[in-house]
């Protein structure tokens, strides 16, 4: 069977894919001094089950990458670049940090100024105009190794157009410092725009001895158990191995979230959603993203605790609004959810363990849209007490009673929610209206019904187990390595077999890195001049057809074709790819086609007498008519009046407005 | 007030939501590098009586001042639907380059508010490619005018008749209408969710709210009769330094400027409309309130803005306006912080103050696509100036600017020119407790002939420190090693190495005795 892990900040969440199309799920406390204690707690519960069937893969998503670069806690980099270049990192692109606050700085760079090394030596756009000594190479060396730096990041101007003179360096620096990693900007993203790339490859050196350290250990264990493989998620939504992984580290900045837009993927494509907005609400923060036509949106421009990271990744946008962000009325006399939260400790008032004041969680206990007599997945028992107690101390602006006070907690949250949904799809040329929503996360399902309406979509998805979507995403996830490569041609005049050149590295070493995977091959183009570019599937070398798809994918995202403008290809890529397999979803092992109860809650300010059904044992072709609450092991989805839900054989519930 | 905490809160993103929306298809669908990566734009909502709900500014310039555009449509009683076209700088505008569209919204049969769209163009027309003419001396050397006028196919044809790049200037204007018309289908949806009548009811709730909380951070700063002088360098045809003159009294929650004292308007083109002078003065403001207080009416409301008809920030017509938008707006808000600085008000230090504007143009390049001539057109962040209990930010674009720069790959990549160095200007900053932010260095070699123009401020006159700060370093462009005088146009030959360096930024607080850097 195969396995998804998805290491969180609070809890270790497991999915198994048994041969037989079952979902297995365990959820354990994640132990943050070294997450792979909680991961082996619970694979050795799951293999420990009787009959349980062998692991033949486990795939990972980790949070080590991300944490290290909000944390600051990678290596000691020494960055190589041009000379004249040194403070590239600390240029930035020129705009300030924000537009009203005069105090506010940037987050410094990984690298300490003292630790870069100016190289004599300079590349144009049409080649070599210095070269690159053997002397200077030799005083490069020995600077570097004075700093004794953990790893090396090498970035010099034009290296993605001719990568003769950081090749140098590196191998100079290799032979010089075995033991040293050595990152260069051509093999870590081989792009024009030289603070983007200089700043991804610091990120590299950066991350790379602890991700190795990490991976390595991993593995280790994983074999000691008679595992088959381990595979690692990367930002892009799809898996390496250990060893590949290892080597692209700063490609694992977004390894824990890209497994939850996975899931989304699938559990669409088994309901026939292709097109998706995906909300992912958690205890400190909410991420919005998006599957279009069944592919999770990938972006090439993220920044991860304020540093760029230009790598392909699963388009996240997160807003503050989790579970425990905190509420407060302002001077002017507003309500404000966040960005405040009370995190996993002390957590919400009503998790009685120290928190008093009142969070989103809070208004929803209140609400009586959350059970005080199950507990949660951490054996935490709701109090409905220390809820109302944290809640009354917003005072009377916020509500004439606890109720109303809750209420427009949720409803700020969504408000905040639904702006970032918004955001999401827009700047994308998508419209949410002919898209379906599909929350997930524990608290997800509570919100999905209010911010349909605000964004005025029809069709709301809630997924089987969401809040383990993401161990879910990585089970079944696809094997997948990003190529990229520099080109930067005028499209007219374009000779199909320079092309066809083109792309022939990029498939031999995607062909060596999957073999047998397909290998679509995909044109970052642009209007001449422009500085955004769209991504264009290349299935021909024919300009012409290329044109087309370009005119065709430009007017739908941004609504007209450019009026006659030049067209350039910039960049190539082609995505290695092997799918991972569609979970069947054995939706006909659940036989629930009642509710297990009536409870009284609020929805909108209105008090009203719902129906509770067990989200996880909800039989196929069951409808349920709102009010109701959905409520699952791991999270709880809210059915409000004017929806109504179909269970689908996946075990998915389709809400659609009636 | 009818609102409650809830509902201000929830409307206030409804209505934030609309306007972002309208700037991110602004952003992603207009064509030219300008609109689309330096952002240099804006769009907004406003009520039926012309104040404004909601703006998305992604440059400080823009804020606040497209209050005069709304104003100048609703004097031509426009019918729900229409859109409306204009740059004159004297009725509703800028500068000329800044073109803005107003629609006017139809709910229910009805004008039930206006979406607003600003977008600085890169051409309209003049007697020099790029419209920014350092030598011009009235408004009709710098472009085309248009009045406010229905926007109609045949005025977009006279407009697209008299610039020279027609093709990008249609495709932006459609992206300016798309984000108007998105903005008005979006409102028409909010009244059908919420009612109308609750949606204009939070309108002005929400001008209420975002007044309440202005006053009250302005109540916090009460202070009369601060004054301050300060100076531009020259107006691009005589290097006379010319004064900007200010006097601030903050009472009752409202902020006042007044610039009596300013000099009148200069023969070239620093001179801007008020509408300027009190983008440039909101922005002083803004830094004084929470950063979370909405931009909208209600803010404004608690500004005023005065200057004698006929000076430099209140220019008349015919005056020349381009760099009125670019530099005097900037020291328009300098000024405004040294007065408070000077009443010992806890204020940022001066920063670099200029936005080290440099063009590069030629003809007919080796058969390397720029055969029809070329412009390059580039501004340049230097250093922030110190807050007391923060150093200034170093190398970023400071007071009305934020656009981005062009990365070093691109600008050699698609220009006959070579960046020789880029780096931070160390030493150039203010000393202080609180350092100021250091500027920028950037060499360019010409590999072609070729024009080059610099319109910049800070030679001269440095940005002043706060507090018993010091003075950042003055700003310099070389040619050759030859400085020049701030504004100039000057030819380059091949080899020929321009470097510019921006100034650093003002100092806060008395350096301490063995302080670190």
């Amino acid at each position: 069977m195969r396995v998804g892990v998805d290491v969180g900040g609070t809890f270790t969440d497991l999915v198994a894919l048994t041969p037989d199309g079952a979902i297995e799920v365990r959820k354990v406390a994640t132990t943050p001094e070294d997450p792979t204690v909680g991961m082996f707690r619970a694979l050795d519960a799951l293999a420990g089950a009787p009959h349980a069937p062998a692991i033949e893969l486990l795939v990972h998503g980790t949070t080590i990458a991300t944490n290290a670069l909000l944390e600051r806690r990678g290596a000691r980099v020494v960055l190589v670049t041009t000379r004249g270049f040194e403070d590239l990192l600390w240029l930035r692109r020129q705009d300030r940090a924000a537009l009203y606050d005069l105090a506010r700085h940037h987050p410094p760079p990984l690298v300490a100024r003292g630790d870069v090394v100016g190289v004599t030596e300079r590349i144009g756009p049409s080649g070599v105009l210095e070269p690159l000594t053997e002397g200077e190479v030799a005083r490069v060396v020995a600077g570097v190794r004075t700093l004794a730096p953990e790893a090396v990041a090498i970035a010099l101007l034009f290296a993605f157009r001719d990568p003769t003179h950081e090749r140098r360096l590196a191998g100079a620096l290799r032979d010089a410092l075995p033991r040293v990693p050595v990152a260069t900007g051509h093999e870590v993203l081989p792009l024009f725009r030289e603070f983007e790339r200089t700043s991804t490859t610091t990120v590299e050196a950066y991350l790379r001895p602890k991700v190795s350290t990490y991976l390595e250990r991993l593995d280790g264990g994983v074999r000691k158990r008679g595992i088959g493989a381990l595979r690692v998620m990367t930002s892009s939504g799809g898996t390496r191995a250990p060893a590949a992984a290892a080597a692209h580290a700063a490609s694992l900045a977004l390894s824990g979230p890209a497994g939850g837009v996975v899931g989304a993927r699938l559990v669409g494509a088994a309901v026939g959603q292709s097109d998706l907005l995906t909300l992912d609400m958690g205890g400190t923060s909410a991420d919005a993203s998006l599957v279009v036509g069944g592919a999770p949106l990938a972006d090439g421009g993220s920044t991860v605790g304020g540093v760029p990271l230009a790598l392909p990744a699963v388009l996240i946008e997160t807003v503050s609004a989790g579970g425990g962000s905190i509420a407060r009325v302002d001077e002017g006399g507003a309500l404000r959810v966040g960005p405040e939260s009370a995190g996993a400790v002390p957590g919400p008032a009503c998790y009685g363990r120290g928190g008093e004041r009142p969070t989103v969680t809070d208004a929803c206990v209140a609400l009586g849209w959350l059970d005080a007599d199950s507990p949660l997945a951490d054996e935490v028992r709701l109090d409905p007490a220390a809820a109302e107690r944290a809640l009354r101390q917003l005072g009377p602006a916020a509500g004439s009673d606890s109720a109303r006070m809750a209420a427009g907690i949720v409803a700020v949250a969504g408000a905040v929610m639904a702006r970032a949904l918004k955001r999401v799809s827009v700047a994308r040329g998508l419209d949410p209206r002919r898209m379906a929503l599909l929350p997930f996360g524990g608290a997800g399902g509570l919100f999905g019904c209010q911010l349909a309406e605000a964004l005025g979509m029809g069709t709301i998805v809630i997924p089987p187990h969401p809040g383990a979507l993401s161990a879910l995403g990585l089970a079944a996830a696809d094997e997948r390595a990003d190529l990229l490569a520099s080109f930067h041609r005028p499209l007219d005049g374009l000779e199909p077999r320079a092309l066809a050149l083109a792309f022939g590295p990029l498939l031999a070493e995607g062909a060596r890195q999957i073999p047998g995977g397909a290998l679509p091959r995909f044109a970052d183009c642009r209007f001449a001049g422009q500085g955004y570019e769209v991504t264009i599937p290349v299935d021909s070398d024919d300009p012409a057809r290329i044109r087309d798809a370009f005119l065709a994918a430009h007017r739908r995202r941004y609504g007209h074709a450019g009026g006659g403008l030049a067209l350039e290809i910039v960049n190539l890529r082609v995505v290695a790819l092997r799918e991972g397999p569609l979970p069947r979803f054995a939706g006909e092992t659940r036989t629930g086609r009642r509710p297990v109860g009536p409870r009284a809650f609020v929805v909108r300010g209105e008090r009203v007498t719902g129906s509770v059904w067990s989200l996880d044992e909800l039989a196929a072709g069951v409808t349920i008519q709102g009010p109701a609450i959905l409520a699952g092991r791991d999270a709880t989805a809210l059915v409000e009046p004017g929806w109504c839900g179909t269970v689908h054989a996946s075990g998915a519930v389709l809400l659609v407005r009636t | 007030m009818s609102l409650d905490a809830v509902g201000l809160e929830v409307m206030g993103h409804a209505f934030a939501s609309v306007a972002e929306e309208m700037g991110l298809v602004l952003i992603h669908s207009a064509v030219s590098p300008n609109i689309r990566e330096r952002r240099d734009c804006s769009a907004a909502l406003f009520d039926a009586a012309g104040e404004m709900i909601a703006q998305a500014a992604h440059i400080p310039v823009h804020l606040g001042a497209l209050h005069e555009s709304v104003a100048a449509v609703r004097a031509l009683s426009p019918a729900p639907g229409e859109v409306f076209i204009l740059n004159d700088p004297y009725a509703g505008g800028s500068h000329l380059p800044d073109i803005t569209l107003v629609g006017a919204v139809e709910v229910d049969g009805a004008v039930g508010g206006y979406g607003v769209v600003r977008a600085h163009h890169s051409d309209v027309g003049g007697m020099q490619a790029g419209s920014m003419p350092a030598g011009a001396r009235d408004i009709f050397a710098e472009g085309v005018v248009v009045p406010p006028l229905l926007l109609t196919p045949e005025v977009e044809r006279f407009l697209l008749a008299n610039v020279r790049t027609p093709e990008a200037r249609r495709a932006d204007l459609a992206a300016q209408r798309a984000a108007v018309e998105r903005g008005a289908d979006d409102l028409r949806a909010l009244a059908a969710r919420h009612g109308w009548a609750v949606l204009r009811e939070a309108a002005r709730d929400l001008q209420a709210y975002a007044e309440r909380r202005a006053r009250q951070a302005l109540a916090r700063v009460e202070a009369t009769g601060l004054t301050a002088t300060d100076w531009l360098e020259g107006d691009g045809v005589d290097d006379r330094d010319l004064a900007i003159q200010v006097r601030v009294d903050i009472r009752d929650g409202v902020f006042h400027a007044d610039f009596t004292g300013t000099a009148p308007a200069a023969r070239g083109n620093v001179n801007c409309p008020l509408a300027v002078a009190r983008s440039a003065v909101l922005f002083v403001v803004r830094t004084l309130l929470p950063e979370d207080v909405p931009t909208n009416g209600g803010v404004t409301r608690v500004v005023r803005v005065t200057a004698p008809e006929g000076c430099l920030v209140h220019a008349r017509f015919p005056s020349a306006v381009a760099a009125g938008n670019v530099e005097t707006s900037q020291r328009i808000a300098d000024t405004v912080f040294l007065a408070l600085a000077n009443g010992g008000l806890s204020v940022p230090a001066q920063g670099q103050g200029t936005m080290n504007n440099v063009t590069f143009g030629g003809i007919g390049v080796r058969g390397s696509g720029l055969e029809a001539g070329w412009t390059y057109y580039e501004t340049m962040g230097g250093g922030q100036g110190a807050s007391p209990g923060a150093h200034g930010p170093s190398g970023v674009h400071v007071g009305m600017s934020n656009t981005r720069n062009t990365p070093v790959e691109v600008l050699e990549m698609e220009y006959p020119l070579r960046i020789r160095s880029y780096g931070v200007r160390r030493g150039s900053g203010g000393a202080g407790k609180w350092m100021g932010g250091a500027g920028v260095t950037r060499e360019f070699e010409a590999l072609a002939p070729m024009d080059a123009s610099f319109l910049s401020e800070r030679r001269r006159h440095a940005p002043c420190g706060a507090g018993g700060g010091g003075a950042g370093a003055p700003g310099r462009t070389l040619v050759n090693g030859v400085p020049l005088p701030p504004k100039v146009s000057t030819p380059l030959a091949p080899g020929d190495v321009v470097r510019v360096e921006t100034p650093g930024g003002g100092g806060w607080g008395q350096p301490e005795p063995g302080g670190e850097r």
